[in-house]
């Protein structure tokens, strides 16, 4: 009974000691994070109510789920959410791949210049997004296009900016961009395993690439899940690359991923459908996130 | 020591909401003593110096100038935001094109008694775009009527007539073909807003006010004259297809393989900066007309708007319209931002007279101050621009692939504008 009351006490204790450097995180946590995304759920219930010319202003009446009714029958939303999961679902296996390969590459023993191409992989990473999807377009556009202007000269059509040529496109400059970093995360795990751990397989008669298939990348499984989550959310933010390529694609859609839609509400003064389409989108990747790591941790057990 | 460890929470807690806060100071306007304080958003180069010249002359009425992110760019996103949260500026560069959105967003005030006295200041169709049934919300500054930009040194090496009517620039678009297998007459228009100019010249509003209802025509008869010449002439392979504003287009007005370029006024800046290899060899002439109607398009042109929560109407509106005919502030915007002036007493500045040496010391402004007067004046923009705009531009964007036609975008625009209205609760006449 008093070992139990010493403890609260020590607890409470701790807690007050802890308050100066907790606080201050929690302030801004609840103000920039959980306030806006409150906001947004609250908004995403509301909607505003007009009538004949609009010139009185608007009125805004509760709309139940009205908004988010509007959001599953949107045609154009539905589509980008089915365009940014078919360019996930070839990019991310192709990006992690890589990396992964590459990570290998780098932590084995016998390559050289490991340091060299640690820096030069990740360098890609360090470009600012824009910047580098800028770039691209370069590289895309019809009409400036060296590689198109290459392919012209030995007589092959080739476009990079056609309505089917456009996810690979996005693709390419996404892995282009993030392989080095998704490398340095698999790297930095692969530096973590045990130097007794290889040598003993190296005894029992395993190394070289059996080794790294059957016990390196076992052991970076948490590594490898964290990269996987981190592209899919990635992939289902895509802004930069398909808003900066619009110049050179002028096909390409002004809703073509669900957050060019959801700006596209909100630039036309519809707030609370914005709301509503960030609100769908924020738990469509929350709810893929836990399913990705809740179906790797039954396959761990 | 618990005394200690309290301090020094309250401390971090304060430090904390110290940071917090700071993100969100309003504007403060409306002071009880002092010179009236108005505030001004806008963007375009020389707005600040003609602030700057008022503040000089009028020390009971101080307007404090904040250069915001263009428009389409960011600007009107902010704006929105902040009317929304209430902190919103007195004064805003707006757009027409933009200005019945947030018209019809309930964003604006009226100032009409206040600009009464300078009314015949602005000719009709101009005020029509800064307010519905001869009311005003703000108070236009410029307009952009549109004209022809041509090469003129290749027109007359190829022995080919500047083309008056549209008849004659199909005709001439052939001969330019002819005359050289690699060059076009002109890129195709697919900027909404640029296209936008067309339709309004031949005389296919968007948009009408019908009562206490809005009319959404985009697929209107006379649209569908428009949009099928451009159609005929891509169809028929006299016709570029670049993006709009790419550098593609630049290179191509540059190295002679785009022989014009039908646009609005600041198109002349837009050539000039952007095609320095062919100075001195381009010309500007009527746009062409369609038959015998004398009416020119507009693309482009802005007002400052009065915004809803404007504790000073009177004030602002006195400071926009000095801006807007003051000699010296119009000078100034002529010289810094290159604008055709909106007002009769700003279109008779002699700094229009300038020759330009880009244009071949063609006194290219004085063409357009005679075309301002010829703006087809039926035009009306409609209360949600950013959807149509948005939906035309997608549907445009696919004519170059060839994945869809003029007609076929104008009727997606036409049906997610008038989806875009009722959903928003607008009353819209059929």
């Amino acid at each position: 009974m008093s070992h139990v009351t010493i403890q609260r006490r020590s607890r409470r204790r701790e807690l007050r000691r802890a308050a100066p450097f907790v606080l201050p995180f929690l302030l801004l946590f609840v103000v920039v994070y959980l306030v806006p995304t409150g906001y947004s759920v609250v908004e995403s219930f509301f909607s505003l109510k007009r009538s004949g010319l609009g010139l009185g202003g608007a009125e805004t009446v509760f709309a139940g789920f009205g908004n988010y009714v509007r959001v599953f029958q949107d045609g154009d939303f539905i589509a980008s959410l089915g365009r940014v999961t078919f360019i996930g679902v070839i990019q991310v296996p192709v990006m992690l791949g890589i990396a992964l390969i590459l990570a290998l590459l780098i932590d084995s023993s016998v390559s050289t210049g490991r340091k060299f191409f640690r820096v030069a992989y990740f360098v890609p990473y360090g470009l600012p997004g824009v910047i580098a999807a800028l770039v691209w377009s370069f590289l895309y556009a019809p009409t400036l296009s060296p590689i198109t202007g290459f392919f012209a000269s030995i007589g092959i059509d080739v476009s990079f900016v056609t309505d089917g040529a456009l996810p690979f496109s996005i693709a390419n400059i996404l892995t282009w961009a993030w392989t080095g970093y998704n490398t340095i995360l698999i790297f930095a795990a692969l530096q973590a395993i045990p130097e007794e751990t290889m040598e003993a397989a190296a005894l029992d008669g395993c190394s070289g690439w059996k080794a790294a298939l059957l016990i390196k990348v076992p052991l970076i499984r948490p590594a490898l899940l964290l990269t996987l989550v981190f592209s899919i959310i990635g992939t289902f933010q895509l802004y930069n690359e398909p808003v900066t390529m619009k110049s050179v694609a002028p096909n390409l859609p002004s809703t073509y991923t669900p957050i060019m839609a959801a700006l596209r509400s909100l630039t036309a003064n519809d707030f609370n459908y914005a709301a509503a389409q960030s609100v769908v989108l924020g738990a469509l990747i929350c709810v893929l996130s836990v399913f990705v790591f809740r179906a790797s941790a039954r396959r761990v057990d | 020591m618990l005394n200690r460890n309290a301090r020094l929470t309250a401390a971090a807690v304060i430090a904390a909401t110290g940071i917090a806060l700071t993100g969100c100071t309003g504007s403060t306007e409306a002071s009880t003593s002092g010179p009236v304080k108005i505030t001004f958003w806008g963007w375009a180069s020389g707005y600040e110096k003609s602030v700057a010249l008022w503040n000089e002359s009028h020390p009971d009425i101080q307007v404090k100038y904040e250069a915001i992110a263009n428009g389409g760019a960011g600007g009107y996103d902010k704006m929105l935001t902040a009317a929304k949260a209430g902190t919103a500026p007195c004064l805003t560069q707006i757009g027409y094109e933009t200005f019945s959105s947030f018209l019809a967003a309930g964003m604006l005030q009226d100032v009409s008694q206040y600009v009464k006295p300078q009314r015949a200041e602005f000719p009709d169709w101009v005020w029509g775009n800064v307010g519905i049934d001869g009311a005003a919300y703000g108070v236009p500054v410029d307009t952009a009527p549109m004209g022809m930009f041509y090469r003129s040194d290749l027109f007359t090496a190829a022995g080919i007539a500047v083309p008056k009517t549209w008849e004659e620039f199909k005709a001439a678009a052939a001969a330019v073909k002819t005359a050289d297998p690699k060059a076009r007459i002109m890129n195709l228009p697919t900027d909404p807003y640029l296209y936008a100019g067309f339709a309004w010249q031949g005389d296919a509003p968007w948009f009408g006010v019908n009562g206490d209802a809005w009319t959404v025509s985009l697929d209107s008869a006379a649209g569908s004259t428009v949009a099928g010449y451009w159609q005929d002439l891509f169809d028929q392979d006299l016709v570029t297809s670049h993006p709009a504003f790419d550098a593609a287009l630049y290179s191509a007005w540059s190295n002679g393989k785009v022989w014009a370029e039908v646009g609005p006024v600041w198109s002349a800046s837009l050539i000039r900066d952007n095609a320095a290899g062919s100075a001195g060899k381009w010309a500007v002439a009527a746009m062409p007309r369609w038959g015998t109607t004398d009416a020119v398009g507009n693309s482009g042109g802005s007002a400052t708007a009065v915004m809803k929560d404007c504790a000073n109407p009177k004030e602002a509106t006195e400071f926009a319209m000095w801006m807007s005919t003051n000699d010296t502030s119009v000078s100034n915007l002529i010289e810094s931002a290159a604008i055709l002036p909106a007002s009769t007493s700003g279109l008779a500045n002699a700094a229009l007279d300038k020759p330009e040496s880009y244009y071949g010391g063609q006194a290219i402004y004085q063409l357009f101050r005679t075309e301002s007067a010829k703006v087809n004046s039926s035009w009306r923009w409609g209360p949600v621009m950013s959807t149509t705009a948005a939906a035309l531009g997608d549907g445009l964007g696919k004519v170059h692939t060839k994945s869809a036609t003029f007609q076929d975008a104008l009727g997606r625009a036409q049906t997610d504008t008038v989806s875009a209205l009722t959903t928003q609760g607008f009353s819209v006449s059929k």
